[in-house]
């Protein structure tokens, strides 16, 4: 094969004006702009583009159009990128993959003088023994396999995703996608036509020019941009989802899109026919070869033979011979002549017209240098014929992929002998070539009937109605007489006919089975290339049909997409408290807790912990949920949500509530302040916010809401705790509320304008300290934090992060929802029994499993520790273990939380423990270090101030 | 994606909601159900191959919880509506 570029002609999308060079291999070349990197390698005469994944044999161009394997290169840190597809760019550096030294001498291609000791299904069968030598077989596998190179030093690139919606999404801008888009944006649809070419026209564009087609396509682009439709070109639909959700590609950008109707013009495409040698290069598919003639005006080779099985082989052999190229013979499998006329042009150029034959084996020293031609029933002897390319014709696949994924059947037609389409699901409408053979017009016509209908929105009807197919697919399976050299099925794994014929005989027989055991079809192309074929050879070789053989199952996505793609923009939502940029202002190591970024402390969380409880500290809490009940039926809900009774809390006053789900499991707690008779002020955990909001409305919407709203001011406020024995006279002079403890005791709630701003105040004490719990409005927030600092610092306040705060609640024996309780805790478990009154008036969720529980006595209880092992070395989730006297000792319970006390200059935590073990106030127990028993004690109540007089001072 | 009709919102994809599983009242009062009514509820679940009645919440939308009636071997989507307290009542009296 020794191709070059012809002179201008129109229709070609090189540009002459604008060369571009670039580098293959390390050796310098000049393209076009227009030029695909393989139009552009085949017009310098390079005739190998690639070396097979298995065996290294030298491959060329053979598609054309983005399907096979072959001409797969690396640019820079991209691998396997489509050569015949991609726009050729001033300064590319190609490499070749998967060739070593060099792609013209391989050194891995005596792997195919080895082929008979690997089969098919090789790596079932060998390299198991001896196992000793398999870490050796890895390591050659491994650096045999895959095809390109990836630079794990590659930048990140920039990805992102956009949303698109459209009545009528066209898939592919052929004459059939074109018309249909025309006729759907007539009837007033919103359109959006989209194709994987550079440009819309699909065969058009490669086919013999023609003005009217030209000036066709150009009348429907025009209809289409007055229309105001969308014409998304080189971008790829990849899959179809649920109710017409589809995806699509265009370089770095993943369309999402929501679809009223799909049309399917997605057309067909080539695929090669089984013979000896049929992977050579310069062996490649008719419409290749017309792509590179009309699109980029380069030919393939000097001296060529056509292949065919239909009137469409004819086309290319006249239009090469115009293009000047010498064609020796065409093949025709059909017995009776050819077109007429295109038969009078090959007979005046001296053609060798065989009818009735077919190829059967391509040899060739590096490319082709012969061809053998046999009579297709095996009458005549075979024809040698000495050519430097071959353009096969002889079977059309529908691209049918995002059909079936919808839904549609596929039904072999044996006279067509192509799959066809049946049972399209609603909205799915077929034109063009996908939905069998058709000329060109009926394209046209076909496709504004499925865009009518889809505008319609009516069900689907099969526009194919008044065409009559004719056959432009071969019927044979292999060559006959076909020997001398492999004869490949799947280019992309290098699997021959035989290793399908071993695969059935091994038993391999179902074509899911024989996929994932010869991998045909599993290779870059998913099966485009060999997908028929395997079905008809698995056929052939177990007896069945084609229809009985059924075919593998299609899923998205249909062409390859980059991960990038996929995974878009790096994003990372988090929430970020009203007064997160003085945090980051101030130090604070941020950590994320939930869906929130917090403070984790600033500096040192003990002097945190000793100014909370010396002076002062102020901790931004935020995150916590604030919801709003109001309504006369607030305290009957929450009578029915939280195991604690509700409705005898008076106005002003301030409860700490837990909430279970029927199986008694805590769900979330918080405190629930009684504002007014009829409004409610309720706090959940953090990191359960929404959780807990989505649970009280299914409770509040299904049955037990008359009377109540619920709204959610978790981020419309923020909160802040200033705590520690100084905080009242921090607070005090910043608001006209008198807050001494007679007028303003523990656990009440008090409305009050702090430095001008509107407040709820809550005094309550996570800490253990005095301790005042600020809402207001999230617009103040950073002024009134800062005000709260600025009064405070006299006075030794310092504002404290997540870590301090733990410190804080574990001298005082509070649990964490989450952190010391899990999906199978009870709150009389978690030592809470005080928190439930199984009496109440009103049902309540978890009353039955309370009750039960209650009756029964836990089995586990959270208990508090201490223990003269440092903290550091105490993880949490370390087991606690009864030591055996012989064996592994038995683990019988967990640790949930651990830290140091700065107050009690001790290791305190809590811990799940047996009821047994957990009743009795200072009952030693193990944990389990790194094999090492640790001692430890049971604690019952807070560590510190177990009175709760600091509390109410 | 499927694609999911909120009763105030209109269609929206399934990502704006949150499952909430098959609809399955809660006998009232509580200890008013047997032992094998309180298990039916609280663990047994109809897992049918087909229509199911289920709860959807949504969750990037208006907050509203309600029911979808939909065909769990082929995702069409059948019905959805906004609660009602008869149809508790309804269930109540078919599971009795």
């Amino acid at each position: 094969m020794k191709g070059r570029r012809i002179e201008a002609r129109p229709g070609q999308v090189v540009d002459r004006a604008e060369p571009l060079s670039f580098q293959f291999d390390g050796r310098s070349y000049t393209g076009y702009a227009g030029d695909t990197i393989a139009s552009a390698l085949t017009a310098a005469g390079v005739g190998i583009l690639s070396r097979s994944f298995k065996y290294h044999r030298p491959r060329g161009l053979l598609c054309g159009a983005g399907h096979c394997p072959n001409c797969l290169v690396q640019i820079g840190d991209e691998p396997s990128v489509r050569s015949c597809t991609r726009p050729l760019e001033q300064g590319m550096d190609i490499r070749s993959q998967n060739a070593w030294p060099s792609l013209d001498n391989d050194l891995m291609q005596l792997t195919e003088s080895v082929s008979r000791f690997l089969p098919v299904g090789f790596y079932y069968k060998i390299f198991h023994r001896p196992r000793f030598l398999w870490p050796a077989f890895e390591h050659l596998l491994r650096n045999a396999a895959g095809l390109g190179v990836i630079d794990p030093q590659t930048p990140e690139g920039s990805y992102d995703k956009q949303y698109l919606h459209a009545d009528v999404v066209v898939v592919g801008g052929g004459p059939a996608g074109l018309s249909a888009a025309v006729a759907a944006a007539d009837h007033g649809s919103r359109v959006l036509l989209i194709d994987e070419n550079a440009d819309v026209g699909g065969h058009l564009r490669f086919d013999r020019p023609d003005e009217t087609v030209t000036e066709r396509i150009a009348q429907c682009r025009k209809a289409l941009d007055q229309a105001g439709a969308t014409i998304l070109t080189r971008t790829s639909v990849v899959g179809w989802y649920q109710d017409h959700w589809l995806s699509a590609v265009r370089g770095n950008r993943l369309y999402k899109i929501r679809a009223g109707a799909v049309v399917v013009a997605s057309g067909a495409f080539e695929a090669p026919p089984i013979f000896a040698g049929n992977d050579r290069p310069g062996v490649l598919l008719a419409s290749a070869a017309q792509r590179l003639l009309h699109l980029h005006g380069v030919i393939p080779g000097q001296r060529g033979v056509i292949v065919t099985a239909s009137d469409a082989g004819w086309a290319v052999a006249v239009d090469l011979i115009e293009a000047g190229v010498d064609i020796v013979a065409i093949a025709d499998e059909r017995p009776e002549p050819g077109p007429p006329e295109q038969h009078e042009t090959l007979t005046t150029a001296g053609v060798v017209i065989h009818q009735g034959y077919t190829i059967s084996a391509a040899r060739g020293a590096r490319g082709v240098d012969e061809v053998d031609l046999v009579p297709v029933d095996g009458t005549a002897a075979k024809q040698t014929i000495r050519c430097d390319f071959v353009a096969l014709s002889t079977s059309w696949i529908p691209s049918a992929e995002l059909a079936t994924m919808a839904g549609a059947r596929s039904h072999y037609d044996e006279t067509l002998a192509e799959m066809t389409l049946e049972d399209l699901p609603e909205g799915i409408f077929l034109a063009g070539r996908v939905a069998g053979p058709c000329t060109a017009e009926q394209e046209w016509i076909q496709g504004s009937a499925a865009g009518t209908a889809a505008a319609a929105g009516g069900p689907s009807h099969d526009s194919t109605t008044g065409t009559t197919p004719i056959p432009r697919s071969s019927q044979i399976v292999v060559s006959p007489g076909s020997a001398g050299d492999k004869r490949f099925v799947c280019f992309c794994e290098d699997v021959t006919d035989t290793d399908i014929e071993t695969a059935v005989a091994e038993g391999y027989d179902r074509i899911e089975l024989l996929k994932r055991y010869s991998t045909v079809g599993m290779g870059p192309c998913q099966g485009r290339m060999c997908g028929l074929n395997s079905i008809r050879l698995c056929a052939q070789n177990t007896g069945q049909s084609v229809q009985e053989t059924g075919r593998t199952t299609g899923r998205p996505p249909v062409t390859p997409v980059s991960l990038g793609a996929l995974a878009g923009q790096k994003m990372e939502p988090v929430q970020l408290s009203a007064i997160h940029d003085w945090h980051v202002g101030h130090e604070a190591r941020l950590m994320v807790a939930g869906p929130w970024m917090r403070p984790e402390h600033y500096g040192t969380p003990e002097d945190e912990v000793r100014a909370v409880r010396e002076a002062a500290g102020l901790i931004d809490v935020s995150p916590l949920g604030k919801l709003k009940l109001t309504g006369p039926g607030v305290a009957t809900l929450l009578e029915r949500l939280y195991v604690n009774p509700w409705k005898d809390l008076r106005r002003g006053r301030v409860r700490y509530g837990i909430m279970c789900n029927d199986e008694g499991i805590i769900l979330d707690d918080g405190v629930c302040a009684r504002i007014s008779d009829h409004e409610w002020y309720v706090s959940t955990t953090s990191t359960g916010a929404s959780g807990a909001v989505e649970w009280m409305e299914w409770w509040r919407q299904s049955g037990w809401g008359d009377g109540v709203h619920i709204t959610d001011m978790t981020e419309t406020h923020a909160a802040f705790n200033l705590a520690g024995p100084l905080s009242r006279q921090i607070l005090q002079p910043l608001t006209s509320r008198d807050l001494s403890h007679g007028k303003f005791p523990y656990m009440r709630a008090r409305r009050a304008k702090v430095a001008g701003v509107p407040c709820l105040l809550l005094r309550i004490g996570f800490t253990g300290e005095l301790g005042y719990e600020i809402h207001c409005p999230a617009g103040y927030a950073r002024y009134l934090w800062e005000t709260l600092i600025e009064a405070g610092i006299p006075h030794g306040l310092l504002p404290f992060g997540v870590e301090a705060q733990r410190v804080l609640r574990l001298e005082k024996g509070h649990f964490i929802v989450g952190q010391d309780t899990d999906a199978l805790t009870d709150p009389l478990a978690a030592d809470a029994p005080w928190a439930v009154r199984l009496d109440k008036d009103e049902d309540f969720l978890g009353r039955r499993a309370l009750t039960r529980i209650s009756e029964e006595g836990p089995r586990q209880r959270l208990v508090g520790f201490r223990t003269r092992r440092r903290a550091d070395a105490l993880v949490e989730g370390l087991q606690v273990v009864r030591p055996a006297d012989r064996g592994a000792p038995e683990i019988i319970g967990w640790i949930s939380s651990c830290r140091y006390s700065p107050t009690l200059q001790e290791t305190i935590g809590l811990c799940w423990l047996p009821t047994e073990l957990a009743e009795q106030q200072d009952t030693p127990f193990h944990i389990h270090v790194e094999g090492q028993l640790e001692l430890a004690h049971v604690h019952h109540g807070p560590f510190y101030d177990p009175q709760g007089e600091r509390l109410r001072s | 994606m499927l694609r999911l009709e909120c009763p105030s919102c209109g269609p929206r994809n399934a990502a704006e909601f949150r499952y909430g599983g098959e609809y399955n009242p809660r006998p009232a009062p509580s200890s008013s159900a047997t032992d094998n009514e309180w298990t039916r509820y609280l663990y047994l679940r109809q897992n049918s191959m087909g229509v199911q009645t289920e709860w959807w919440y949504h969750r990037s939308g208006c907050g509203m919880w309600f029911l979808v009636e939909r065909d769990r071997r082929t995702n069409q989507v059948t019905r959805s509506w906004q609660w009602t307290v008869d149809m508790d009542d309804d269930a109540r009296q078919e599971t009795t």
